[in-house]
């Protein structure tokens, strides 16, 4: 307890909160801007850092990453192009609430749920983390699979009108999961000698093309329609009756979160994907989903946020980061000659608290700067189509472009676009392609993982309770609502 | 990124003037140089991301090396193809020294499988930055956590190891050790990171993993994972207790190394300056504190003659494991 409040104590240094609000501001500006994510800013400014004392450069850091996965949030639902890609599941209701004229109201519901994931995930990182770190553990490859193939079981549910069409674009992106050198063969799949194809269709050029690139081309072709003005109402903020309605979704979207985060393998975009499909699945609204559903903006941002602080618990308890950016900050905290560990949370509480101390602070920052900030950003909404689309295209270029500084990725970004043109034109979602994209590859390369562990046996998942528990409950979501037609049916009336 | 460069190379320039009057008082011989050397920018091209190891290791070199130099050093991610991408970059600058690779034993390995047009004797060797021994690690409290008994049931059947993908660096060391040691054909587990492989090294789904000491520190300390032994040709500062596998009758040495190359055709006065600089740079405080608190070797720098002989070595290594292994193209 006295190292708890040493570590909230060290927030009285103005030094040090001093590095939580520029981190954080820093993190709300970087994240907002697709191509810049919150790990290649930690990165090009770890040297900096060096300069700077454990306690300061961990605060600011930390401040960093939480801020980074909110202000992801703003590019996303205001010009449909996440600015990071932990943001693209809030895309995708976030920017037709943006359309209707509420850009506020959603705007003010991201910064509250990204908050309230942000500090749950915190507070249990407090809390549990030696006891969360454990759970790594029992997480093998078999686990992984499982937990892929519940992620994948919502795909026909989450996105477009048809499930058959929702179907297919998942099928599209399983597909282009395979793109690349396979990991247990070591062979080049799809990539027609191309180099930059053979590591793998990058995540984030793709997410870029369908969102930003094809509502240009949308954008276009509305050309000569007169813009409706819907910008009167875009300011206004969240009400209280918002919020009860998202209560629920806030706190799925936290669990998940924070549970996907703690997992070494799986990261923030997962966290998101897989929060969007869960909050659909409890809410009882399901019919707003697809035409802005404001649920749909706080699941995910919630468990995005979440997910920051579950990747903590890996990182610091077990010396094992949780997400590419808190690979980074794993390699600040040994250059600082932190050693993380189990013994960490016991030999040196007062840093740790002081982590903790500055990620609830900057939690709480951009909850107040996001709420301060989000009337202004929804004017963005008032800028006319012919200059502010060329401009998102111009971001959207330099995003794709910048993670890998490849060309090769430029052209995925605009092949991208074009084919969320033609999903648009013909009732498909992105959605699915993206969710395919992202958990495809997983569930691949985990069951060839799976498969070797068990020397080539499938009767292996049989000792597994922890992946046999996961594929019955997907296998009842997927079979049981039928299953129970069947028997109502059976049943003489 | 823009500003950052713009400012220093500005400094960098006056930098120059300063030189050049100072050389003009002092060694009138100076003059008689055609071009300053460095000139401009160097770049720094790796085949790791930003924030990646070997990233961060060019960027904690960069820390000291402008005061070297006298000019700003840029870090050049091309990540595409393992190493395939960086290379081509590096091929299409200009052999003046303006350009340096930062390459690990991955190059290597991409450079034989694919038979690129850059091959090993076309890379000079400037100065070795890092250099991780690996160490046999097996789960703490399992029947293997006995180098004897290891290597005892080694000899009875095929172990599962985790490593990163198939033909990778860590494949090759595994196939290199076992060969040593005359051990039954292990069999890979490949997974994406070194985090991922400790982890399933606790959770009990490999029998045993090469890892560099730093990835497995933190289970290596809650006593969770059992270092067997060192791939090293002398003990470990950090792990004095474990013995190399050389004292158990195993000649094998295995670590992951990075260093900094250029193209051949660079002029040798620059390759000459390039190692000087470098050296100097890396025996900085920030660059042996990172060194230290990251768990590489404390002699990691070193010139250019040890790390030609060792990418040498090791191409050669890796090629017989490659075409042993059926993984040449």
């Amino acid at each position: 307890m006295d190292a708890f409040l040493g570590g909230m104590a060290t927030l009285g240094d103005p030094f040090i909160l001093l590095m939580v609000v520029a981190g954080t501001l820093l993190g709300i500006v970087v994240g907002a801007l697709p191509g810049i994510s919150g790990s290649t800013t930690i990165a090009l400014l770890l040297p900096f850092t060096i300069g700077l004392s454990p306690i300061a450069a961990l605060a600011f850091m930390g401040s960093v990453y939480c801020a980074a996965n909110f202000g992801g949030s703003i590019t996303a639902i205001m010009v449909n192009a996440p600015g990071d890609p932990s943001a693209s599941a809030t895309a995708i209701e976030g920017y037709k609430l943006a359309q209707k004229g509420q850009a506020g109201v959603a705007l003010g519901m991201s910064a509250v749920s990204s908050a309230i994931g942000g500090i749950v995930s915190v507070v249990v990182l407090i809390f549990a983390a030696p006891l969360l770190a454990r759970a790594a553990y029992s997480f093998g490859p078999p686990e992984y699979f499982a937990l892929a193939i519940f992620g994948l079981s919502m795909c026909a549910a989450i996105g477009g009108e048809s499930r058959v069409k929702n179907l297919i674009a998942a099928a599209i992106g399983v597909l282009l999961a395979t793109v690349g050198i396979d990991l247990t063969s070591g062979i080049d799949r799809f990539s027609f000698g191309i180099t930059e194809l053979s590591d793998g269709i990058d995540f984030v050029p793709v997410l870029i093309g369908l969102f930003a690139v094809s509502e240009m081309l949308e954008q276009a072709t509305l050309r000569g329609v007169p813009a409706t003005i819907i910008a009167y109402t875009s300011a206004k903020l969240p009400s209280w009756a918002d919020f009860r309605k998202c209560n629920r979704s806030i706190w799925i979207g936290s669990g998940i979160g924070t549970f996907i985060g703690a997992l070494p393998a799986l990261g923030a975009t997962t966290a998101a994907l897989v929060g969007y499909a869960e909050t659909r699945r409890w809410s009882k609204h399901k019919h707003e989903f697809g035409h802005g559903s404001l649920e749909g903006v706080a699941g995910p941002e919630a468990a995005n946020n979440a997910a920051v602080g579950g990747s903590m618990v890996p990182t610091l308890a077990l010396g094992v980061p949780g997400s590419a950016t808190t690979a980074i900050i794993l390699a600040g905290l040994m250059v600082q000659g932190v050693r993380p560990g189990p013994h960490l949370f016991t030999e040196q509480p007062t840093l740790l608290y002081a982590v903790f101390a500055s990620m609830l602070a900057a939690n709480l920052l951009y909850l107040v700067m996001g709420m301060g900030m989000a009337k202004i950003f929804a004017r963005i909404s008032l800028i006319p189509p012919t200059l502010l689309w060329p401009g998102v295209f111009v971001l959207s270029v330099i995003g794709a472009y910048g993670p890998n500084q490849a060309i090769g990725d430029v052209v995925v970004m605009l092949a991208a676009g074009v084919v969320g043109f033609l999903f648009r034109r013909h009732g498909f979602s992105p959605a699915p392609l993206i969710m395919g994209l992202v958990l495809g590859r997983m569930v691949e390369e985990t069951l060839k993982q799976s498969m070797i562990i068990f020397d080539q046996s499938v009767a292996g998942f049989a000792g597994r309770p922890i992946a046999l528990g996961l594929l019955l409950v997907t296998a009842i979501g997927l079979f049981g609502p039928a299953l129970l037609r069947l028997v109502r049916r059976g049943v003489p009336a | 990124m823009h500003d950052r460069h713009q400012i220093p190379r500005g400094a960098g320039r006056r930098a120059l003037l300063a030189g050049a009057s100072l050389g003009l008082l002092a060694a009138p011989g100076i003059l008689r140089a055609q071009e300053r050397f460095p000139a401009r920018t160097i770049e720094v091209v790796t085949h790791s991301g930003a924030g990646g190891g070997t990233d961060i290791t060019a960027r904690m070199m960069m820390v000291q090396a402008p005061a070297e130099f006298g000019v700003e050093l840029t870090v050049v991610n091309r990540t595409a193809g393992s190493g395939t991408a960086a290379l081509a970059y590096a091929a299409s600058k200009p052999r003046d020294g303006h350009t340096i690779l930062l390459i690990t034993q991955t190059h290597l390995l991409t450079m034989l499988r694919n038979r690129l047009p850059t091959q090993l004797d076309d890379l000079v060797g400037i100065a070795r930055a890092t250099e991780d021994p690996q160490v046999l690690m097996v789960k703490a409290g399992s029947p293997l956590a006995d180098p004897q008994a290891f290597i005892a049931a080694s000899r009875g059947r095929s172990l599962k190891y985790g490593g990163t993908h198939v033909g990778s660096v860590d494949h090759v060391s595994i196939f290199a050790f076992a060969r040593a040691a005359s051990f039954t054909a292990p069999t890979l587990v490949p997974f994406r990171g070194g985090g991922d492989i400790i982890i399933n090294l606790v959770g009990g789904n490999i029998d045993a993993a090469l890892a560099n000491p730093a990835e497995a520190e933190a289970q290596i300390r809650a006593g969770e994972v059992k270092p067997l032994m060192a791939l090293s040709r002398q003990r470990l500062a950090a792990l004095p207790d474990v013995p190399t596998a050389i004292e158990l009758g195993i000649e094998s040495v295995a670590a992951t190394s990075r260093g900094f190359a250029v193209l051949k055709g660079t002029p040798e006065d620059r390759v000459a300056r390039l190692e000087e600089g470098l050296l100097k740079a890396m025996n900085s405080a920030v660059f042996q504190n990172y060194l230290r608190t990251s768990g590489q070797a404390p002699d990691s720098v070193a010139g250019r003659q040890v790390w030609q002989r060792q990418l040498a070595a090791f191409n050669t290594e890796g090629r017989e494991a490659l075409t042993t292994l059926g993984l040449m193209r």
